[in-house]
């Protein structure tokens, strides 16, 4: 462990007691004096309490909704009549020189594949978008939309780590983690970084991609699942009544002031905040996942039904997370990777996407919540222009050259579409967006200077651009 | 032309101003900054930069800048008036003039880094420093205290008083065998009052079986081991045999140096035993990629990469990674360096190209994929199970063939017989366990330097070497593996002791003696008791690299045996207790958790190795895997292992491990982190695993007369016996469960166990026992 950590440590432990109104010293020195704890240290401790960002923030939280398996860029944002044109024509063996392909022996023979979907113009901007995505379409003047986005490896995992932590290998610590480490958390009752998932499996790598690495553990994200038990152990076991859990806490947190008293040990004064919260988020959890709350109209307006597992209803609960103060929350929607029956495949995903994403932003700019909140969406590399498979089963490989995610929200100029790609959809020719970028930019609308938010692991500063990364200051409002 | 002005601009330069980095920093780094740093901050004073040395310390701002006369620096080092440093010798005339030309300048600060400079401290071979006289000798116990007196003695420090001996003795047993004493060990302890009582129990200790896993455990998180390859199937391995033989290591207390050399290149030994090639799985726990389409080569390579930078990690405590992109920036490490040490891993037969792909079918092919594979079965068996193997493998793709070229309906006749004849193979295959292990290829491969890092970019090419700075490489003509071992634990390698005595240094106190346990290149911190870590590595090296004899060394000693109370007097000159002063409070590891709660139970079943176990879990535990998994709780014995057993996927860990801050397994990991969460309240209060603790421990606590229950509880779960306070606590508690389970007899039935006798007393009793088990105490060893 570094010194640094271990500095980490001891803040985040401070941070615990910032909001009692008590500093530590004075906390150390009553239990070394009284009888028993002070009072103070009850309620209203956080244990990830606020930290000042490096400058005046866009954006207080931040959701990802991350779309795992990569979507095809060409079928929902990258319109390309020229494609259409060549559709079945062979491809260009100018643009496949040099260039390395997961299944690299299926990719010689490739023909070009135009987008079976048409696009339209939406909104003041004239963006244009497939019929894929009617509803994003229809809030499209929040949104900019980024044709230039690369990336660096052409296999799921790697990428998805890449999308995530900024490093191919696994075991950095991940955007959200940095993101907690460097600003904390709002949130009274939850955890500062909260992972949804839905699709019909985990994302690659499941915990790695939203884990701290290096980071104190106390930064990875806590992911929910579904139902009125969204962390592990979070309900009480049956026969553990609310007052016998109460009356057990309270017995519990007596020897623990006691011990406190004997031991002068600060860090017993933590675990009786950490007794504290974990009540609360008993509750908080519980209260959080319960959607009873919510009006018809926003059911429907997300298309969000109770008690399931859609993520209809993770974008729902993250508007309720981020409304609790929590800092990131990261969505998964599993499954893209359409390398046969793309035609289908999408169909189905973007269905399920679709109309929560717009119901979200719209939902968050009728709360007055959009202003503060950033909103990404992105996989983790795009589709190929050429096809894989014969027509019956057409789908499109890999492609990490070029790909279209978008942002929203806090910080966001909307309504307008950075950078372009080649008449083929192949290459970036304007204003490319390194992954590294993206996440400086991210970093920026949150008040933090990337090269700046840095963490000291096995003798070197490590940060979450590696040694890359520039603000794309045409998203900033 | 050009370098001569620049060099006569230098020495004009240097006759009428100071060069702040050439002739300053290097003066305070060698002087100054060994006890004025930010990690000693000896006097509350720290010399590290402009800003510090306005602020100063206890007696005022160390500088005022253009005024030298006025500054408390020079008066100290001009030894005008009381104050006179350094403490160990006035300097030089001329090392006065230039410190007061600097400060008379501005004194202001150059880009330097304010850390000693010249041959870094760790860089060169540590020897034997005398034993410091000390004020109070009685004091001390073994060696080691001697150090440490000295250092508090110069601090005006007295150490704290010996913990209570039930503290002790629980102390002992956590941190020793990570199981908690029983009341009747404890209770024979304290009414022992002969002088050789404690060694005794050290000795008894340090014997134990358990002793190799709570110290193997330590390793493994060294190691990176896990039971999964942590790919995007995270496909389950056999490598447990690894963690058996690390067991087996520390409790025959083999010499370390064996342990590091088979380890890093058991197979290239002469004839080598199989417990000597087991132990190569050091070297195999890295992660895998297995995806389909992975460029191979890509993820061979960086397994070689994380070989080299492990290597580098737990043996050195150098990042040597950081000199795979360009030569390292503060250590003497160079981009050539680091890719020579990379030749010696570079030409193992590891998953590659020439390897057959992954295929998920019946009978998936892992085998070729984690092989090589040490296997322990009769060459009869092996060749019996090869022949089946490839006979289903046959079958498959004529089954897969058949399916594409004749489109077969499910219920075809074709399909379903070979699809029966598959299974009936598969069945009788005969299972064989293996481990994963190291081999050398025939012909090794070429290494080439990674320019930036990127291999499809490759650079001059390299022969394998060791580091410079170190000390010599005594190897052959084409060293190999072999010969890298044993340069690490070359007698004249300055690190390695070093390295291994501080690692188990910080298990006894928390922290090293070394902060910066990874990192003892120039940008670690300095050692706290630079004479006693050198002491102990050399005391190491001569005991035969005993590692027991280091434990020994440390258990036995006066330090080790303080009580951990914090001393408010001393909180604010040593807050974070460096000095060590007192012992420290530490939350145990998150296996040792499950441990106690076990040991306390009674439920513990004190197997030791074998394959990986399955203890209860939250049912969604599983959910994030990208492939279906299940996760079947062992009946039981299985059930009530160990937590260093729980079979452990890199991907979906084991919640209640990773709550309590165990290593995810992606890289080595020299010392955990102990957070303290609301999960792990969570955890400890609701999940199903602690809950059957909880029963247990109730109905052990039934078994004794009501009268003595109370403590009871307390001497099984924290060793000793409560207050008058804490017992009320519990009284209280006991009342007032009573009475709430006598209006709601069903909620008993609920928590009590199946099946008892008297289910509320049941139920009250397991609420006590909840409780007891939920306080600090119960996870902290004191």
């Amino acid at each position: 462990m570094s010194l640094h950590s271990q500095n980490l440590l001891d803040r985040t432990r401070r941070h615990f007691f910032r909001d009692c109104g008590v500093g530590v010293g004075r906390i150390a020195l009553a239990s070394l004096l009284a009888d028993s704890l002070p009072t103070a240290v009850r309620a209203d401790v956080k244990p990830l309490a606020p930290v000042k960002p490096h400058f005046e923030p866009k954006a207080k939280s931040v959701i990802y909704l991350f779309m795992a398996g990569a979507p095809s860029q060409l079928d929902l944002f990258d319109e390309k009549p020229k494609l259409t044109e060549l559709d079945g024509q062979p491809t260009p063996p100018s643009l496949m020189e040099g260039k390395r392909f997961a299944f690299m022996e299926r990719m010689s023979a490739a023909k070009l594949f135009g987008s079976p979907w048409a696009f339209r113009s939406y909104g003041h901007s004239g963006t244009r978008v497939s019929d894929l995505l009617p509803h994003i379409a229809s809030v499209i003047d929040e949104i900019a939309v980024i044709k230039s986005l690369r990336t660096e490896n052409f296999n799921h995992a790697p990428a998805k780590i890449f999308a995530h932590t900024g490093s191919v290998i696994a075991g950095r610590p991940s955007l959200g983690a940095w993101l907690t480490y460097g600003l904390g958390s709002e949130a009274n009752d939850l955890p500062g970084f909260v992972v949804l998932q839905s699709g019909p499996r985990g994302p690659r790598n499941g915990p790695v991609i939203w884990g701290s690495g290096f980071l104190p553990s106390t930064y990875q994200a806590t992911p929910f699942m579904p139902g009125p038990e969204p962390i592990f152990n979070l309900a009480s076991r049956p026969g553990v009544t609310h007052e016998r859990q109460g009356r057990t806490l309270r017995a519990i947190r007596e020897l623990n002031e006691m011990r406190l008293d004997k031991t002068g040990d600060r860090e017993i004064a933590t675990r009786i905040a950490s007794y504290e919260m974990a009540y609360r988020m008993q509750t908080g959890g519980a209260e959080l996942m319960d959607l009873a709350d919510e009006s018809d109209g926003t059911l429907e307006m997300y298309g969000a039904k109770p008690g399931e597992a859609s993520f209809a209803n993770n974008c729902l609960l993250a508007r309720r997370l981020v409304e609790r103060g929590v800092r990131c929350v990261q969505l998964y929607h599993t499954e893209w990777d359409h390398h046969q029956n793309l035609v289908k495949g999408h169909e189905k995903s973007a269905g399920e996407i679709d109309r929560p994403a717009a119901a979200l932003i719209r939902d968050l700019k009728q709360r007055g919540l959009l202003d503060q909140t950033l909103v990404v969406w992105s996989g983790e590399f795009g589709r190929t222009p050429m096809a894989e498979g014969g027509l019956a089963t057409i789908g499109r490989n890999h492609h990490i050259d070029a790909y279209t995610g978008w942002m929203a929200g806090g910080g966001v100029k909307g309504g307008q579409t950075i950078g372009a790609t080649d008449e083929l959809g192949f290459h970036i020719v304007e204003d490319e967006v390194h992954v590294h970028d993206l996440h400086a930019t991210i970093l920026h609308l949150m008040g933090l200077d990337h090269e700046k938010l840095t963490f000291r692991f096995q003798g070197r500063e490590f940060r979450l651009t590696d040694v890359a990364g520039r603000v794309v200051e045409k998203v900033v409002a | 032309m050009k370098p001569l002005p620049i060099l006569l601009l230098g020495w004009a330069g240097a006759l009428y101003a100071v060069d702040f980095d050439r002739d300053v920093l290097p003066l305070l780094a060698a002087e100054c900054l060994g006890c004025h740093n930010e990690e000693l901050q000896t006097a509350g004073l720290v010399l590290d930069s402009r800003e510090t040395m306005l602020k100063g310390g206890g007696r005022g701002a160390a500088i005022v800048p253009g005024e030298p006369d006025a500054s408390l620096l020079l008066r100290a080092v001009r030894h005008d008036g009381e104050l006179k440093m350094p403490p160990d010798g006035k300097l030089a005339e001329a090392e006065i003039q230039l410190l007061s030309d600097w400060i008379r300048d501005g004194a202001t600060w150059g880009s330097g880094i304010a850390q000693p400079r010249g041959r870094h401290w760790s860089f060169a071979s540590p020897e034997r420093p005398e034993g410091p006289t000390v004020s109070d000798p009685g004091w001390v116990r073994t060696p080691v205290d001697e150090f440490i007196l000295a250092r508090l003695d110069r601090e005006g420090i007295q150490p704290s008083p010996e913990a209570a001996k039930y503290t002790l003795i629980r102390r002992a047993y956590l941190d020793v065998i990570g199981l908690p004493p029983t009341p009747e060990q404890v209770g024979a302890f304290v009414k022992d009052d002969r002088p050789e009582a404690w060694s005794e129990v050290v000795e008894r200790l340090l014997a134990s079986r358990h002793f190799g896993e709570r110290w193997g455990r330590r390793w493994l998180d060294q190691a990176r081991y896990a039971d999964s390859d942590g790919g995007s199937r995270d496909e389950p391995r056999h490598i447990w045999r690894y963690r058996d033989w690390v067991i087996d290591s520390l409790n025959r207390d083999q010499p370390f140096d064996q342990f590091v050399v088979e380890q890093v290149a058991g197979d290239l030994l002469d004839k080598p035993r199989t417990d000597q090639i087991i132990a190569t799985g050091f070297n195999r726990n890295t992660l895998l990629q297995i995806e389909a389409g992975t460029d191979r080569e890509q993820y061979r390579v960086e397994i070689v990469y994380d070989r080299v930078d492990t290597m580098g990690t737990v043996f050195l405590g150098l990042s040597v990674g950081c000199a795979r992109c360009h030569d390292h920036k503060f250590d003497p490490i160079s981009q050539e360096e680091h890719f020579g040490l990379f030749a010696f891993f570079n030409n193992t037969d590891d998953w590659d190209d020439s390897r057959p792909r992954f295929r998920q079918r019946s009978i998936n092919n892992l085998h070729a994929v984690h092989a090589p594979l040490l296997e322990f079965g009769s060459p009869d068996e092996i060749a019996r199970r090869d022949a089946i193997r490839a006979q289903i493998e046959a079958l498959e793709d004529e089954l897969a063939a058949y399916r594409k070229s004749a489109k077969p309906a499910r219920d075809d006749p074709g399909l379903v017989e070979r699809q029966h004849l598959i299974d009936r193979l598969v069945r009788a295959m005969p299972r064989i366990d293996s481990t994963m292990v190291m081999r050398e290829l025939d012909e090794p491969r070429d290494t080439f330097v990674h320019l930036s890092g990127n291999f499809l970019n490759p650079g001059e090419r390299v022969e394998p070497g060791v580091l410079a700075a170190l000390h010599p490489f005594e190897g052959r003509e084409n060293p190999n593996r072999l010969d890298l071992a044993r340069w690490l634990v070359d007698r004249a390698n300055p690190l390695t002791a070093r390295v291994a005595v501080n690692r188990i240094w910080q298990e006894y106190f928390g922290l090293g003696i070394v902060e910066t346990e990874n990192d003892f290149g120039t940008q670690g911190s300095p050692p706290t008791h630079p004479e006693l870590l050198d002491w102990l590595a050399v005391e190491f090296m001569e005991r035969g690299w005993s590692r027991k004899a280091i434990h020994r060394l440390i258990l036995n000693s006066a330090v080790y045996r303080q009580s951990s109370r914090v001393r408010a007097e001393i909180e604010e000159r040593d807050p974070r207790n460096r000095l060590l002063a007192r012992q420290n409070r530490l939350r145990l590891d998150a296996e040792i958790v499950r441990d106690v709660g076990l040991s306390v139970s009674g439920l513990l079943t004190p197997t030791i190795g074998g394959p990986g176990v399955y203890p209860p879990q939250p049912e969604k535990a599983m959910l994030a895997s990208q492939i279906k998994k299940t996760w079947e709780p062992s009946e039981g014995e299985g059930r009530y292992r160990r937590g260093m057993y729980t079979f452990f996927w890199r991907v979906t860990p084991h919640p209640a491990l990773m709550v309590f801050d165990r290593p995810d397994s992606t890289m080595a990991c020299t010392r955990r982190t102990r957070s303290n969460t609301p999960l792990q309240a969570l955890t400890l209060l609701n999940d199903t695993a602690f809950h059957e603790f909880y029963q247990a421990f109730a109905g052990r606590l039934l078994e004794v007369p009501e009268k003595d229950r109370i403590e009871r509880a307390f001497e099984l779960a924290v060793a000793r016996q409560p207050d008058t306070r804490e017992a009320a606590v519990v009284e209280r508690l006991l009342a007032n469960e009573r009475d709430a389970l006598h209006t709601k007899p069903a909620e008993a039935k609920l928590l009590a166990a199946d099946g008892a006798k008297h289910p509320i007393e049941f139920a009250v009793w397991t609420s006590v026992a909840r409780t007891l088990m939920n306080t600090d105490e119960f996870i902290t060893r004191e």
